[in-house]
């Protein structure tokens, strides 16, 4: 594999504007309820001591990925030349055992039970554009690029995983933060509708 | 729309990031979703003659090539199913909803008749046009108002107008924060996660933050800010001037203060340590319940840190002491030492385009005149103070007021542009009552209004995305709007209305003949340019002032503390030529010279008897990351973010009442009581509940119904006092959004979601 792309969510920037969630809709005309990105604020403390964190969560574009590993007709596949993790819509015969296999809830169902996914844009990258979600970014809290370039990034970190996920952040300053960014992460599954979601640690 | 797309392409020249096909146009121009008003810049999406997408516009300056979740809405709203198309005339009863079809030109000529005949038999001042927010057509009808010879333009009195008053009539001016250069910003009462995400000074105070400047966040919930500040102050909703007044207490006795301005740039220190000497941070405590001890860490935070800003919104304005916090935040930022120096809070004077702008329109002249100040229907700020600023202005709850009691007079038309008056001011069921009896109302949108089955005549009008007006100046920087699409329907924009309104009165030689082409360009007489050379440059044009901009100058005190007052005496704002700790001219007109702490209408501390029965305070925020105050809840890919109107509670609260997320409940205050969805939100104190404003709306698509506007509905003005006198601050008319409620689980409701 040449390259593998990947997204940096430097947390401390993240406002919870969602405007990354509303240019991914626009740019691939989802449904109402669709999320290929979402966004996932998690707690921390008790008032007055409380404060929250966000992030954005695509697909990750695993090294690993479990969607790829249980798709019976080879319709889901690691791109070689970026390692994006695409989808063969003609080769998909529905049958949503990716959207089990998948930890972060980043595959989701139409309502005509057709697969939605995060394709990094492709047809941006191709014209040698960035994603849409990460152009809008109000504040640049989210980024994208190589795994290498997104390594050499000032404080950045590629979060850890079975699946290999292909996700950096820059956590905010405070020891607490990593520890409750994981635990939201862990949970990014629950609900199935792909609303955004509140974990309180 | 396919997925997929065709895999060479040809580089068009204005091309920037725009995912297109072949045949598609693309427009650049601005966003007009939170505006009119100095817009980000967008690329829009034409296919097959149909607005489909927006996309950043890499050049603007404003937005720099960045959008916030709302600028995606734009199609949607666009082409939403409550657009209006036609002008409407009512053929049924007030509120019945029966119109019929009218052309613009059959709606204008009825308006005009109107008008006509009631400034024979009433005087002009019988008209006034509401204003919410400040937006970019006020100027076109206040221009309007001040030709027919009306005053009363009705400033909702909740936003930037009553800052301007308590800053300017304590420093001379209204100084800006200088997040760049600042070591500790200030964040106080406003939200800039979400008021303009892409075009606010967020991205300012992200970068301070990051070479390591401090952010305190002053407000009652944990907002995104509030969640990346530093220090959190989680003030009871309404009572900021007591706890500001609390921070001078601290600064004063613990010396905190810069001795120096104090002593050559200041009137009245001494009389200022006498008044905050009791009102200590225990005092501020109890009014507050921000705990004493962090009032004294904040304060000793301002007075010793070097270069502090503060950055106030329009949370401040919605109280009974309103012009007092004010006037509060403007004397600390003085006697810490940071007035218009590096990193404070700097006067426009020193900086920016040098003057250098369109010609404004407004006409002052029409209104700088006893007889318009003493015509004025619920003067908006004491007439003495009038015009106070380009125009005089009058209450816009006052102006409904006068129709139901006639004092001082009755107001005869009420034009609403752009405002929904039962959504964004107090007291719904005084405003519809005001709507039923009112001679003549007319409203002008875009969308169908809270209370368009009220008006006489509805004039639609064209989005931004459907005008090729106004240009837009920002910071140097001037552009054409241009249009998307056609209109949808027999309409025009909101600046053409007002001309051919205009016309129609007589009033043509005052309107550029009825031209829009000569009004722009009469507008930009100033920079060297005519619209149609500017249109030769689709992405806009710098401007910069004859040899270039020129570095920012510092303690400009002379020359602002010497600034004229707007209204008609022209006296000094500052009659000693330094800031007014202690102002001597709202002494003279019979205010209080010192800041003073008022009470919300019904409150924890100032209304005790009613905490048995209604023990939480409720306030609420106009600003989400979905919505414009009252608008745009019919747009379903926002709806989705933020389906159901809710109310922020403590999980404490929330135990305390059987209460689980998303739990139907009725809120109930004195006043009112609404229907909406339990949010269990850990970042609001626990005695406080907080709502978003402007919920009314449904939304087809998403089968979501519309909402009563009064009881049993989820527009929280519906819970406030309306009382002039418990609910508006002394001086200037701000209206609390404070009330007390308590929160009930509705039982029965439990499965409708």
């Amino acid at each position: 594999m040449s390259k593998q792309y990947g997204f940096l969510v430097n947390i401390g920037r993240c406002v919870q504007c969602e405007a990354c969630v509303a240019a991914c809709k626009t740019t691939h005309n989802l449904e109402l309820g669709m999320k290929w990105r979402r966004v996932i604020t998690y707690w921390h403390g008790e008032f007055p001591a409380v404060v929250n964190r966000t992030f954005t969560l695509s697909c990750q574009h695993c090294a690993r990925p479990a969607c790829v590993d249980v798709c019976p007709s080879s319709a889901l596949s690691k791109r070689a030349k970026d390692g994006v993790v695409v989808l063969d819509r003609d080769a998909c015969t529905n049958c949503k055992i990716c959207g089990d296999a998948c930890p972060y809830g980043a595959i989701q169902f139409a309502k005509d039970d057709s697969l939605q996914k995060c394709d990094f844009c492709s047809s941006r990258l191709a014209r040698g554009q960035a994603p849409s979600c990460v152009v809008t970014c109000p504040t640049n809290a989210l980024q994208f690029g190589t795994t290498e370039e997104l390594a050499k990034i000032s404080g950045a970190q590629q979060v850890e995983g079975e699946l290999g996920p292909a996700l950096f952040i820059i956590p905010p300053t405070r020891a607490w933060d990593l520890r409750a960014f994981r635990s939201a992460l862990a949970r990014a599954k629950e609900p199935s509708v792909p609303q955004a979601l509140t974990v309180i640690l | 729309m396919s997925s997929k797309e065709p895999k060479t392409r040809k580089k068009a020249p204005l091309d920037l990031s725009v995912k297109k096909q072949p045949k598609d146009r693309v427009v650049p121009t601005f966003c007009g979703m939170c505006g009119p008003n100095i817009g980000c810049g967008i690329n829009a999406i034409v296919r097959d003659g149909r607005f489909v997408g927006v996309e950043p516009l890499k050049e603007s300056p404003v937005s720099k090539g960045r959008l916030c979740s709302v600028a995606y809405s734009a199609p949607h709203w666009v082409y939403s199913p409550n657009r209006l198309k036609y002008p409407l005339k009512r053929v049924g009863a007030r509120g019945e909803g029966k119109f019929e079809r009218i052309t613009w030109d059959e709606a204008i000529t009825l308006i005009a008749d109107k008008l006509k005949e009631q400034k024979a038999k009433f005087g002009p001042e019988s008209l006034a046009i509401l204003g919410p927010a400040r937006r970019n057509y006020h100027a076109y009808f206040n221009r309007f108002l001040g030709v027919h010879g009306s005053p009363n333009y009705g400033t909702s009195g909740i936003c930037a107008m009553q800052r301007a008053f308590g800053f300017t009539h304590t420093l001379g001016g209204y100084p800006g924060p200088d997040v760049a250069h600042s070591n500790l910003i200030v964040i106080w009462a406003k939200n800039p996660v979400y008021a303009g995400t892409s075009k606010s000074n967020l991205r300012d105070i992200l970068d301070a933050k990051d070479r390591g400047a401090k952010v305190i966040a002053i407000k009652p919930t944990l907002e995104p800010d509030a969640a990346f500040a530093d220090v959190w102050v989680p003030v009871r909703p309404g009572t900021d001037a007591a706890l500001a007044l609390a921070y001078i207490h601290v600064i004063i006795k613990e010396k905190l203060y810069d001795q120096d301005f104090v002593d050559k740039w200041t009137y009245g220190f001494d009389q200022l340590a006498k008044h905050v000497g009791p009102l200590t941070p225990e005092w501020g405590e109890r009014m507050t319940g921000v705990p004493a001890s962090q009032i004294v860490e904040v304060a000793r935070l301002f007075g010793t840190t070097k270069r502090v800003c503060f950055d106030v919104g329009n949370g401040l304005e919605h109280a009974t002491s309103s012009s007092d916090a004010i006037r509060a935040i403007a004397i600390i930022i003085a006697i810490t030492g940071n007035l218009d120096r590096a990193g404070g809070n700097v006067f426009a004077l020193g900086r920016g385009a040098g003057g250098l702008g369109p010609k404004p329109i407004t006409l002052r002249k029409n209104f700088a005149k006893q007889q318009m100040v003493d015509k004025l229907v619920a003067p908006a700020f004491p007439r003495e103070f009038q015009p106070n600023a380009e125009t005089t202005t009058s209450a816009y709850y006052g102006i409904i007021e006068s129709v139901l009691t006639g004092k001082p007079y009755p107001v005869r038309t009420i034009i609403a542009p752009g405002t929904q008056p039962t959504v964004s001011n107090r007291g719904p069921k005084r405003v519809l009552e005001a709507l039923k009896k009112v001679d003549f109302f007319v409203v002008l949108d875009v969308m169908e209004t809270a209370e368009m089955n009220y008006a006489d005549v509805v004039v639609p009008v064209a989005t931004m995305y459907e005008s090729d007006y106004p240009f837009e100046f920002q910071g140097g920087w001037l552009m054409a709007r241009r249009r998307v699409i056609d209109p949808l329907g027999d309409y025009k924009s909101d600046y053409e209305f007002w001309i051919d309104l205009a016309v129609k009165m007589g009033y043509a030689e005052d309107f550029w003949g009825g031209s829009i082409e000569a009004c722009m360009n009469d507008q930009l007489d100033p920079l060297g340019i005519t619209l149609s050379k500017l249109r030769q440059h689709p992405l806009g044009l710098r401007i910069s002032p004859a040899g270039g901009a020129k570095p920012p100058t510092y303690e400009n005190y002379a020359k602002v503390f010497a600034t004229p007052s707007p209204g008609l005496s022209g006296e000094p704002l500052l009659p000693q030529g330094k800031v007014a700790l202690y102002s001597t001219t709202l002494e003279k007109y019979g205010y209080h010279a010192l800041p003073q702490w008022v009470e919300p209408p019904e409150s924890i501390t100032g209304t005790p008897k009613l905490v048995a029965k209604y023990p939480l305070v409720l306030s609420d925020f106009h600003t989400s990351k979905s919505y414009m105050a009252g608008w745009l809840r019919n747009i379903p890919t926002l709806r989705e973010v933020l389906p159901y109107p809710t109310v922020q509670i403590h999980p404490q609260a929330a135990r305390e009442r059987g209460l689980r997320d998303g739990d139907w409940v009725r809120v109930e205050s004195p006043h009112g009581s609404l229907k909406v969805k339990a949010e269990i939100y850990p970042g609001v104190r626990p005695d406080t509940v907080m709502m978003l404003h402007g919920w009314w709306q449904g939304c087809q698509e998403l089968g979501l119904p519309a909402y009563p506007l009064c009881d049993g509905g989820a527009n929280v003005q519906n819970l406030y006092s309306s009382d002039i006198k418990k609910a508006t601050d002394p001086v200037v008319w701000a209206m609390a959004s404070q009330t007390l409620v308590q929160v009930t689980k509705i039982e029965e409701q439990g499965s409708a979601s």
